[in-house]
């Protein structure tokens, strides 16, 4: 067996498990045997004897009784223990690979592994991993076809090897494009846990988005429909409750919007040409909630339904921990009534001290906007932001603590502060969490929200409609290198292109091709300033590779059709007359080996391909075994081509 | 059969006929194939070119018996082959063997005799036996008749029929040398004198066993078909009245197999076909106009050139 084919498979096998290494849902210890891929296939490419059957057997059972254990108990997940379980069949594999059988399980498991990993992620890695995949999974079938037939010739496999695999990854391309999509995904359940980000979850614990404050992790790439100055207040969810410790979301109301004619969930009629368009690309979160800039108005997703709250808040049931693309539409700077409810005005008990704060701070002001301005100007000016606190005795009160004794802390307490004390003035409020800010990146033109862009701030009911304050001091941002944000525009373009390519980039696409490659108008490409050239410059690189592919395949059929007429070295030295012919000597179908030796006699290469054809005439014609000419008949072919035919 | 072993027995004999035939390999060649076939060669060229050395040549290099044979106008076959005499002590006839019994015979401008001596002597080359009123008698091994002929003079010729052309295996021109050969030969000894000086550097077991081993070479179904198709090719040509026989396509095949075997090589090859197509089978055509042997191979090498060959 070939070093080159054992060596494919070893590959194969490791790529598998990278897939699922990659993201980064396995666990470490369940996967621990994949350690022992390396020694094994170590072995099996020496040719070192395979272990002994009752070894594996037992082995393979007590992975069998690990899987079960693990399904139940460590992973919770039958999915995850089934990846776990892959991996070990493949590390028991690789010390007992004996039949040839036993290559295409290893190549079934790997696949196996790749379907899983493709459900528990949609990272760009993944991505590059799935592409050398295809390629080595194509080497591989190339060289088993041929060690079937028993033949196999270093040489001449190469270039064939390298056009099927580039017209493997051609087709997979159009079948991605081409594949039908739906809205929804084949498997309900998802299997990826999610960025934590229990800020947005229905409870919000003091402290608890500290450590997210640090975190980079990309959390969504927006796209905006048109240029907008800001401030950014990429709105979540908010919080109404405070019973002393912990925020809570207490208004439980939500309304379920259903898909209008246009195919948009419409939270309240707007103008839509004024209207600001935010295309999010939302990483996996531990959330159902949607973000928009501000209120959104209305929403176009994939998606059976949204809720929404009685804080205009959105909600996907089931989306968290999933990938998800969609458009919110917002009226930045508009006034939004709301309603007094008995929840933004419910204060903790015994909240005397903080009371006396908030009048103090508005002492003589008349309106309820004056009041909020002030209070919000009075956090921002003599409070210290701070993201490293010691944590607060147990029992204290973190708002009380916060406003009357440390003077430290961070959104969250500047937040929980501001709406306390407009409530102890009598003003309706409610903590507003989300992202402000983010990053432009510049190549690409989209807006990278990473976790440390988490924020909270209030909303103020005044004159009848909420207004936004926000009393955080301002914080700078540290900036990120050029190449992060190149990098980061990739990871944009896998999302929005590859992950996020729906059914409307399909509708597009055919569009596209119905309308600009009009066959028609294709002699006019020759003539120009006419139409077909003119309104598409791409119609000529497109036909081109079109053809090139189309091509590829002829060849690769011809070469093919040449293998099973000819045979290895006979298909060689039909190559070999037709370079001499390509190159003006005279080779006719009449013309023997001895012809082609007497008109190349002045050429450097005559005495190697002298050799070379009594090889072939030895193997054609004479009884004399192929595989044992092969490899001579190889050195003399790379000679005659190193020569450059001279 | 080894590879080295096949190209030293040919390539001394060759190399040693060439110290006296300088400058004309491919008649030399087509001699030794003539021989390992076990065929019959025919040279046909103008005078003083070279014939009847090249028959002495291969003579003298094998250690085998030769004789000359002149023919002339009034040659009777029992010149040839030998006649029965009575003995006057015996009382009784004694076969008195003719030159026809030696390995090699030279019948040395074969078209000067009339068709009856002509006859005798093909039958001979044909049956490898001679039958004497009763009497057969076997010749000798290994056996070759080179004959030539002078196609220049027509007076007082009797030419080959062409049933009769079709025993020999091969048909050969030997042509002038090349210039600088030629120069060589005209300056240096005569080939003539040259000749006494070869010594035999093949036994007639040798031979044999090579004739042998000529059989046992391989021939691939695909090489025959192309031969095949020459043959068939030849029988539809349309200056062509009589194609190729049967007998004409068992010798070609013969001398194919030799061929490969003098190149060294244990199996047939299309080459092999393609080279010796005019050679084997341009005797055996019979054309619509009277035309020379020449104009023949043209139309074999022109059939060979339309072929497509197998690969």
């Amino acid at each position: 067996m070939p070093t080159l084919y054992k060596f494919t498979t070893a590959l194969l096998a490791l790529t598998g498990c990278i897939s699922l290494a990659v993201t980064g849902e396995i666990n470490p210890l369940m996967s621990i045997s994949a350690l022992a891929l390396l020694p094994g296939y170590y072995r099996f490419i020496k040719g070192e004897r395979h272990a002994g059957t009752a070894l594996i057997g037992t082995l393979s059972v007590m992975a069998l009784a690990v899987f079960v254990f693990d399904a139940l108990l460590v992973s919770g997940d039958f999915f995850i223990a089934v990846a776990h379980l892959t991996i070990t069949f493949q590390a028991l594999k690789s010390f007992d690979l004996k039949e040839p059988w036993d290559h295409l399980q290893v190549y079934f498991v790997s696949l196996l592994q790749l379907i899983i990993a493709s459900e528990l992620t949609s990272a760009l890695a993944f991505g590059v991993i799935f592409v050398f995949f295809m390629l080595l999974l194509v080497t591989a079938m190339v060289l088993s076809h041929f060690m079937k037939e028993g033949r196999m010739s270093g040489l001449s496999l190469k270039k064939p090897v390298m056009v099927m695999s580039f017209l493997t990854v051609v087709v997979t391309v159009v079948f991605f494009v081409a594949l039908p999509r739906t809205p929804y995904r084949f498997l309900g359940k998802t299997h990826i846990k999610g960025i934590k980000t229990s800020g947005f979850s229905e409870q919000m614990d003091f402290g608890s988005l500290s450590s997210i404050k640090l975190d980079p992790s990309v959390i969504a790439r927006v796209e905006l429909s048109r240029d907008f100055r800001g401030p950014y207040y990429w709105r979540g969810h908010t919080l109404d409750h405070f019973d002393g410790k912990s925020w809570r979301n207490t208004l439980k109301d939500r309304r379920r919007i259903y898909r209008s004619a246009a195919d948009e969930f419409i939270l309240s009629d707007y103008d839509r040409a004024g209207a600001l368009g935010q295309t999010f690309y939302l990483e996996p979160i531990d959330s159902d909630v949607l973000f928009s800039l501000e209120q959104a108005r209305g929403v176009r997703a994939d998606a059976y339904a949204i809720y929404v709250d009685t804080a205009e808040s959105i909600y996907v049931p089931g989306k968290r921990s999933r990938r998800i693309k969609y458009t919110a539409y917002s009226i930045p700077g508009a006034e939004y009534p709301g309603s007094v409810e008995k929840a933004y005005i419910q204060l903790p008990s015994d909240n005397k001290p903080v009371a006396d704060l908030a009048k103090s701070v508005t002492a003589g002001l008349r309106t309820d906007a004056e009041r909020a301005s002030a209070v919000e100007r009075y956090l921002r000016n003599s409070y210290t932001y701070s993201l490293t606190l010691s944590p607060s005795a147990g029992g204290v009160n973190p708002v009380e603590e916060f406003l009357l004794r440390t003077k430290k802390g961070y959104c969250e307490h500047y937040a929980a502060g501001m709406v306390i004390m407009l409530r102890s003035l009598g003003v309706p409020a409610r903590v507003v969490t989300g992202f402000y800010g983010g990053e432009k990146n510049e190549y690409g033109d989209y807006t990278i929200i990473r976790s440390s862009d988490a924020h909270s701030w209030v909303e103020a009911l005044i004159g009848g409609s909420w207004k936004r304050f926000d009393p955080t001091p301002p914080v700078s941002n540290e900036k990120r290198q050029a190449y992060a944000l190149v990098w980061d525009s990739v990871e944009m373009a896998w999302a929005r292109y590859v992950v996020g390519f729906s059914y409307k980039d399909q509708r597009f696409a055919l569009n596209y091709l119905a309308t600009n490659l009009d066959l028609r108008r294709l002699p006019n490409i020759f003539k120009p300033g006419q139409p077909g050239m003119k309104s598409d410059p791409y119609i000529i690189p497109v036909l081109g590779l079109f053809t090139l592919i189309v091509y590829l395949f002829y060849r690769l059929w011809a070469w093919y059709r040449g293998r099973k007429r000819y045979g290895p070295l006979t298909s060689e030295y039909v190559a070999i007359r037709r370079m001499l012919a390509k190159k003006g000597i005279r080779i006719a179908p009449s013309s023997t080996s001895g012809d082609v030796l007497s008109v190349t006699r002045q050429y450097h290469f005559n005495k190697d391909l002298s050799e070379f054809i009594a090889l072939y005439e030895g193997a054609r014609f004479g009884r004399k075994d192929p595989d044992a000419l092969i490899k001579k008949a190889d050195v003399l072919l790379q000679a005659i081509k190193k020569s450059g035919l001279r | 059969m080894n590879d080295n072993m096949i190209n030293q027995s040919v390539k001394q004999l060759q190399s040693r006929m060439e110290t006296v035939l300088r400058g004309k390999p491919e008649a030399v060649k087509m001699s030794i194939v003539s021989l390992l076939a076990r065929g019959n060669l025919l040279i046909e060229d103008i005078p003083g070119v070279g014939k009847t050395t090249l028959a002495y040549a291969l003579a003298r290099s094998l250690d085998c018996s030769f004789r000359r044979i002149q023919f002339t106008s009034d040659l009777l076959p029992t010149d040839i082959i030998g006649v029965n005499i009575f003995n006057q002590e015996t009382h009784g006839f004694e076969f008195r063997p003719g030159p026809i019994f030696s390995n090699i015979v030279l019948a040395d401008e074969i078209n000067r005799t009339n068709p009856k001596t002509q006859s005798a002597l093909l039958e001979a080359m044909n049956e490898k036996k001679i039958t004497v009123e009763n009497d057969t008698y076997v010749l000798p091994e290994p056996f070759m008749v080179i004959a030539t002929q002078n196609p220049m003079e027509s007076h007082g010729t009797f030419p080959l029929p062409e049933s009769q052309l079709d025993r020999f295996l091969l048909h050969i021109h030997i042509g002038y040398p090349d210039p600088e050969f030629e120069r060589t030969a005209v300056v240096e000894r005569a080939s003539f004198e040259l000749l006494h000086t070869l010594t035999p550097v093949l036994s007639k077991a040798e031979v044999i066993a090579m004739q042998t081993d000529v059989e046992k070479v391989h021939t691939d179904a695909g090489v025959v078909d192309y031969l095949m198709r020459i043959v068939e090719e030849t029988r539809r040509h349309k200056d062509v009245r009589l194609g190729c026989s049967t007998r004409g396509a068992q010798f070609f095949v013969r001398a194919v197999k030799a061929n490969a075997y003098y190149e060294g090589r244990d199996f047939i090859v299309p080459d092999d076909v393609k080279t010796l197509a005019p050679l084997a089978i341009g005797h055996r055509l019979i054309l619509r106009t009277r035309k020379t042997l020449s104009d023949a191979e043209t139309i074999v090498r022109d059939i060979t050139e339309r072929l497509p060959v197998p690969l």
